[in-house]
């Protein structure tokens, strides 16, 4: 079972070698030769992952040529006719491109700055908190909605805006509290980037905190005693001290969003939203207009060249990013 | 020195302690405002996150002509069952549940064997090999084909239309938990490895006898992502699955929703009214139920996913 290649010690695998034997053993370590049977076996511990990427991943890569032709099914990807440029231009041509474009950045930079911002006051707040029986439960309150499907999210969303059963609802009662007349939310487009900005608050203002926490855990002790030696009060110590030294993980955060911005969250967009037009001028992103446009018309090709500049486009911010968020931290290599 | 409450003789003992002796009982002797403002402020947070979880909760078990009238309920009164005794009775709950557990159970187990396997086989250093399959898993967090290429893909060649296959191949290897897996499983010792080795081990005995028992740690929190994930997928179903029969939890929710006929559809005729209503509160609670149970004890897998994820990457 093992190869004669390896090494003399194999014979003997019960008895570790004599003390002797133990510096070759190490230079071996380093300089370990990889057998084509080893090399086989790593390759077959991936090749689950790899068949799965290659079909799921690379292959519709490849079917992304699907936004220059007119694609039919009855062709196949392969036999429809190439069109050139045509999809391209119809998009935007289509008086659709500039509002769902818009809508797109505008919405993720609303998310991006309002849950980092949220973020990075719960965790500099939370770790004001030291009694383990306050910290622990409040973690875990704000940490859940993350977890909560986007299904749930709508559900809750109708419950507070226009009742479960479409009479009456939450915020509606508490406008009446007020003497404020009711608002018909789901008809009213105006409000709602507002809205599903206070929806991704809920959503990840505890998820962002737990990444900031860690950052701030690693912030050496002394830092704090030396404030604290200069008579700093905690306020002080929380705006002087903890928020700057947050900064290099903010930047990372902000550029990871930013290259992030083409693409728009359609799970929650759409469990919200869903076809209901009135609200599309301010909420319809590149995804959820894709999506509607595959399945109302099934216009294969019009959609891909949409996917295809989204990928693009998104392709060099994503890029950008990463190398200036590089800059900002060697230690994080990916992501 | 002024009173020592409680909380700061903790910190004074966990956090203080290497510092100079005098630096302990100078900072933080007494409740500062920032820390009232801090637990406040959390606190506030907390209900806001809280409160429309409860009000779910609350109208799941409140009357249908009160829910009808409102819209919603901050306490059930007055109270009822209706709605929960109608999921046990209609079957069409049990399938989408058996939809849902069967995506994500046998959706994990496939993400765990493969995600674990290749996030080895980039850990373990092998010339050249490792630093490909690094640039295959990397690729496609920076570019995908999106959605229409995958729809074709599904629909028209591998022909998986109202198979629960195509909700987890699709989503059954994620870059960022590979990548999670490779800084954990860089960090192994690598005497272990080499003694394995050594004692004439091959490649995929050291992974399955040695690596595996090892990670157990890491592969837990992988799961957690994976089984969350896959528990509250909707899109993908949406996308491929159109037999209500085959309907995932999520996905009935959202038909639930969508239409006041479809929640009447769910309910045996024998029931006198039915609490409609209700009943999309009550799927609601019975959608979240897993994720309830098991966040206790997910959550600090949870941290320490996101906290490797954060400093490692």
């Amino acid at each position: 079972m093992t190869a004669p290649a390896q090494s003399p010690v194999l014979q003997t695998p019960e008895h570790a070698p004599a003390p002797a034997g133990r510096t070759p053993r190490r230079l071996r370590m380093t300089a370990q030769r990889w057998r084509l049977r080893d090399r086989a076996g790593v390759l077959l511990l991936a090749l689950p992952a790899l068949t799965l990427l290659f079909v799921f991943a690379y292959m519709p890569m490849l079917g992304l040529v699907v936004a220059f032709k007119a694609f039919n099914i009855t062709d196949g990807v392969a036999g429809s006719p190439w069109v050139g440029f045509d999809n391209f231009t119809f998009f935007f041509t289509s008086g659709d491109a500039g509002r769902v474009l818009l809508n797109t950045v505008g919405l993720n930079t609303l998310f991006l700055a309002a849950t980092l911002l949220s973020g990075l006051l719960l965790a500099i707040m939370l770790n004001e908190i030291r009694s383990k029986y306050l910290r622990k439960p409040l973690q875990s309150a704000i940490f859940f909605p993350y977890f909560v499907s986007p299904i749930v999210v709508s559900v809750i969303l109708q419950t507070l805006l226009s009742g479960v059963g479409g009479s009456g609802g939450a915020v509606n009662k508490m406008l009446g509290f007020f003497s404020l007349p009711d608002v018909s939310w789901y008809t009213e487009p105006g409000p709602w980037p507002w809205i599903l900005t206070v929806v991704k608050i809920w959503q990840l203002g505890g998820y962002t905190s737990v990444i900031f926490l860690a950052a701030i855990t690693a912030i050496p002790e002394e830092v704090y005693e030396a404030g604290a030696l200069d008579g700093a009060s905690r306020a002080r110590m929380a705006l002087h001290i903890t928020a700057p030294l947050l900064r290099p993980t903010a930047a990372i955060l902000l550029v990871l969003g930013v290259g992030r911005i083409f693409f728009g969250d359609f799970g929650t967009i759409y469990a919200i939203v869903g076809d209901n037009g009135t609200l599309f001028p301010t909420t319809d992103v590149i995804d959820t207009y894709v999506f509607r446009a595959l399945r109302s018309q099934g216009d294969f090709g019009m959609t891909a060249a949409i996917g295809l500049f989204q990928s693009v486009v998104g392709f060099l911010l994503i890029s950008v990013a990463t190398l200036i968020s590089r800059r900002y931290s060697r230690e994080s290599s990916l992501i | 020195m002024t009173t020592t409450i409680s909380r700061d003789s903790r910190q004074d003992q966990s956090r203080a302690s290497a510092g100079s002796p005098a630096a302990a009982p100078r900072r933080s002797s007494r409740t500062e405002p920032f820390t009232i403002v801090s637990l406040i402020g959390v606190g506030a947070f907390a209900l806001f996150c809280l409160i429309p979880l409860w009000m779910i909760l609350a109208g799941s078990l409140t009357d249908e002509n009160k829910l009808s009238v409102d819209g919603y309920s901050l306490w059930p009164s007055p109270f009822s069952l209706k709605a929960y005794s109608a999921i046990v009775a209609g079957g069409a709950l049990w399938k989408a549940m058996g939809a849902s557990l069967f995506i994500t159970i046998i959706g994990t187990t496939i993400s765990l064997v493969a995600t674990a396997g290749i996030a080895w086989a980039i850990a373990r250093r092998v010339p050249r090999l490792s630093t490909s399959l690094a640039v295959v898993g990397y690729v496609p967090m920076l570019f995908h084909g999106g959605l229409v290429p995958l729809y074709i893909l599904v629909t028209q060649y591998l022909h998986l239309q109202d198979s629960w296959f195509s909700v987890i191949l699709p989503l059954a290897v994620a870059p960022f938990l590979v990548f999670i897996g490779v800084s954990f499983l860089a960090q192994l010792p690598k005497e272990i490895l080499e003694s394995a080795r050594v004692d004439g081990a091959g490649e995929l005995r050291t992974f399955f006898q040695i690596v595996l028992p090892l990670s157990k740690p890491i592969l837990a929190v992988i799961g957690l992502f994976y089984a969350v994930a896959y528990w509250n997928e909707w899109f993908m179903a949406l996308l491929f699955i159109t037999d209500p029969e085959k309907f995932p939890m999520q996905l009935v929710l959202q038909n639930l929703i969508a239409s006041v006929s479809n929640a009447a559809g769910m309910i045996p005729a024998s029931s006198d009214v039915a609490p409609v209503y209700q009943l999309r509160l009550a799927l609601t609670v019975v959608t979240m139920l897993p994720i309830l149970f098991a966040y206790p004890f997910a959550q600090r897998y949870f941290v320490k996913g996101l906290t490797l994820g954060a400093t490692k990457g």
